[in-house]
């Protein structure tokens, strides 16, 4: 018998490891209360996050519930063709970092910039840059909280046996608590509680998958015995598509604001040295899970240890439940609903800073009195996704669809490329965001409403993330002319060094 | 030179893999061709990128090295898993537990570049990405702005505050 998680998991183990949880939660909030005093340490931790609180936060932000639940469900489905969502992370940390880490870093230490579109704004000149950017930014966080708030609550109910009404308020009530109180810093520390218990819970698992399964070939003669496809390098789908992933996942990371974000908050920016070996393999230890309870599961199905899973997502809980002691179990059930949190956390902060500082400096305004304004921006956020999870029903996956493929394309051109090339401008840069904008927006609703699919292989967030930077090569040549006289002699020492 | 030798591999890996998009498009679906443009286009755009992030005064250095092995690795993954013949099956050899294109990919993409890159930024970071004069450079340019945005020069989008903080020095910044 398969366990999902909306069938509850209540067990008083279980419930105590939550609530325990949610005491530290509270702890740190009121820490981190106390040392919020201005805007800047409300949405960039005053600049002042040391290497490893930094590292772990950042892998914690990295996986959100999906790693733990979805992921595992997915390479179920569809077999190893699910990894490449998460193999690009061999080389996406230390691409980030040479890419965008040290200009960031650097921008933040010239100007005290504090966000992503700052960034582009500052790059190009361009307030309408930096405005576009912002609306992006805002478009993509709105479907991710949304969906992050239905899980928090899909989450909170299986442990609490609440209902899902309550489970998202009460999520949400923790998460805005926290949020409003101590900003990014208590978001930071929060993250990094939860990134290291769920890193020492991800090994411990993937440990218990081994001994059951008999080890990875015990695992896979089980699996080639009934289902050799599913070893396939491309699992069950074809090898177009999983490419497909590993391109949107690769080079999509670089406009990730929750990661890309981050970086302005490193206290040294020497301290970037070790960042990229620190992070990937935190993310290494993290995504074990992802990989063992997947073919874990699989493999206990074929030989018939257990019943095929009534739904994808029950590859996880069953195998917990099952497998391991209930302690453990509540570990990672527990840390599911901190990973969710902690994502609302990032995003808001994010989303409350696009609207008290971006979208008035872009409307020619002079953003005043940010941190009270960033901490009510941040409470009607939370509410507003919290409503929109609980009003819009199955809208609520629709918007969840495209964050990630949203903020690729409409950033990876724009911030990524732009930084480390002197030859783009604004123009590009405005046109590269429109693009993958439109090209999301509209083949992404067509999708969603059955109106027009894509070929097989072929995916909106790849397709618009290319086009997007063709576009912003297409565009930045023809306009080259005004390229050199756009940028601002910091900014371009800053992108030299 | 390395930076137009990254926007050009960048502007090719794009149209690559646009090529390996627009195929699908055909009538009766991607053509058996079609992940071939898409498997050296991804190597070839995140090694592109990387050599345009990591670039200085022209020049990557001695990380060409690692430059090159990702692309290999990338690049040559992918094609094996690709090339070599389907052989998964009951009893097939395995290679550390998986059948042999799967361990390609599994061990080869996903492990092998964590063994190389991160390794290579750390110990080039001071010659290659950041050191405490570099900070210091970036930190009087800035000072050297706001100056003269305060004194009417044509203000940008994002700025810091009117009247520049005193920065203390970088840690280990020659004074």
């Amino acid at each position: 018998m398969s366990q999902t998680l909306s069938g509850g998991v209540q067990h008083p183990a279980i419930i105590a490891v939550a609530i325990g949880y949610f005491v530290v939660v509270a702890l740190i909030s009121v820490w981190a209360t106390r040392r919020t005093k201005t805007a800047k340490d409300f949405f960039v931790a005053g600049h002042g996050i040391g290497l490893v609180a930094l590292t772990v936060a950042s892998v914690s932000t990295s996986v959100s519930g999906f790693a733990f639940i979805g992921g595992p469900g997915l390479i179920y489905t569809i077999g190893l063709g699910a990894m490449y969502i998460v193999l690009p992370a061999s080389v996406t940390n230390v691409m980030g970092a040479w890419v965008l880490a040290k200009r960031m870093r650097l921008l933040g230490e010239a100007r005290g910039l504090m966000t992503i579109p700052d960034a582009i704004g500052a790059r190009y000149r361009s307030p309408a840059a930096q405005g576009l950017s912002g609306v992006a930014i805002l478009i993509g966080i709105l479907g991710y909280m949304a969906t992050n708030a239905l899980a928090m609550g899909v989450v909170i109910d299986a442990i609490f046996g609440v209902g899902l009404g309550w489970g998202i308020w009460v999520g949400m009530g923790v998460t805005l608590a926290y949020s409003v109180a101590g900003g990014i810093l208590a978001g930071i520390y929060v993250d990094v509680f939860q990134g290291t218990l769920m890193a020492a819970a991800s090994v411990l698992v993937f440990l218990a998958v081994l001994k059951v399964g008999g080890g990875l070939a015990g695992i896979s003669t089980s699996i080639l015995a009934h289902d050799p496809s599913f070893l396939s390098p491309w699992g069950k789908i074809t090898p177009l598509a999983a490419l497909s992933f590993f391109f949107v996942f690769g080079m999509g990371s670089l406009g990730q604001p929750q990661g890309v974000h981050k970086y302005y908050m490193l206290k040294d920016p020497l301290q970037l040295r070790w960042y990229p070996l620190l992070k990937t393999l935190g993310l290494i230890l993290v995504l074990l899970l992802y990989f063992g309870v997947g073919v874990g599961v699989k493999s206990l199905v074929a030989r018939g240890a257990l019943t095929p899973l009534s739904a994808p997502d029950a590859a996880t809980p069953t195998f917990l439940l099952r497998f391991t002691p209930v302690l453990l179990a509540a570990l990672v059930f527990s840390g599911v609903a901190a990973a969710t949190m902690s994502a609302v956390n990032s995003f808001i902060n994010i989303a409350a800073a696009v609207v008290t500082h971006d979208l008035p400096i872009a409307l020619g305004r002079k953003p005043r009195n940010e941190l009270a304004w960033g901490r009510i921006s941040t409470a009607v956020l939370a509410v507003a996704a919290a409503l929109l999870a609980q009003l819009s029903g199955s809208m609520v996956a629709f918007l969840g669809i495209f964050g990630w493929g949203l903020f690729a394309c409409t950033l990876v051109p724009a911030l990524a490329i732009g930084l480390n090339w002197e030859g783009a401008t604004k123009e590009g840069a405005i046109a590269s965001i429109v693009t993958g904008l439109g090209v999301t927006l509209t083949f992404e609703t067509l999708n969603y409403f059955k109106a027009y699919t894509f070929p097989t292989g072929v995916t909106v967030s790849g397709l618009s993330l290319v086009l997007s930077i063709l576009v912003f090569f297409g565009v930045s040549w023809l306009t080259r002319v005004r390229a050199q006289a756009g940028i601002d002699p910091d900014v371009r020492l800053v992108m030299s060094v | 030179m390395a930076k137009r030798f990254a926007l050009a591999l960048l502007l090719a890996a794009a149209l690559a893999i646009a090529a390996a998009y627009a195929s699908a498009f055909l009538p009766g679906g991607a053509p058996s061709w079609a992940p071939w443009p898409m498997a050296l286009g991804i190597p070839a755009a995140l090694v592109g990128v990387m050599v345009l992030g990591a670039s200085r005064d022209g020049r990557v250095g001695r990380l060409a090295i690692p430059f090159a092995f990702s692309a290999l690795v990338l690049g040559g993954g992918f094609a094996a898993a690709l090339a070599l013949p389907a052989t998964e099956a009951p009893g097939v050899p395995l290679y550390l537990g998986l059948p042999l294109r799967a361990a390609v990919v599994l061990y080869g993409i996903g492990l092998f570049p964590i063994v190389v890159l991160p390794i290579a930024y750390a110990l080039t970071f001071s010659e290659q990405t950041l050191n405490a004069d570099d900070i210091e450079r970036v930190r009087l340019a800035g000072l050297e702005w706001a100056r003269g945005r305060d004194a009417g020069a044509p203000p940008s989008a994002a700025a810091r505050p009117s009247t520049p903080e005193v920065i203390p020095a970088a840690p280990g910044a020659r004074t």
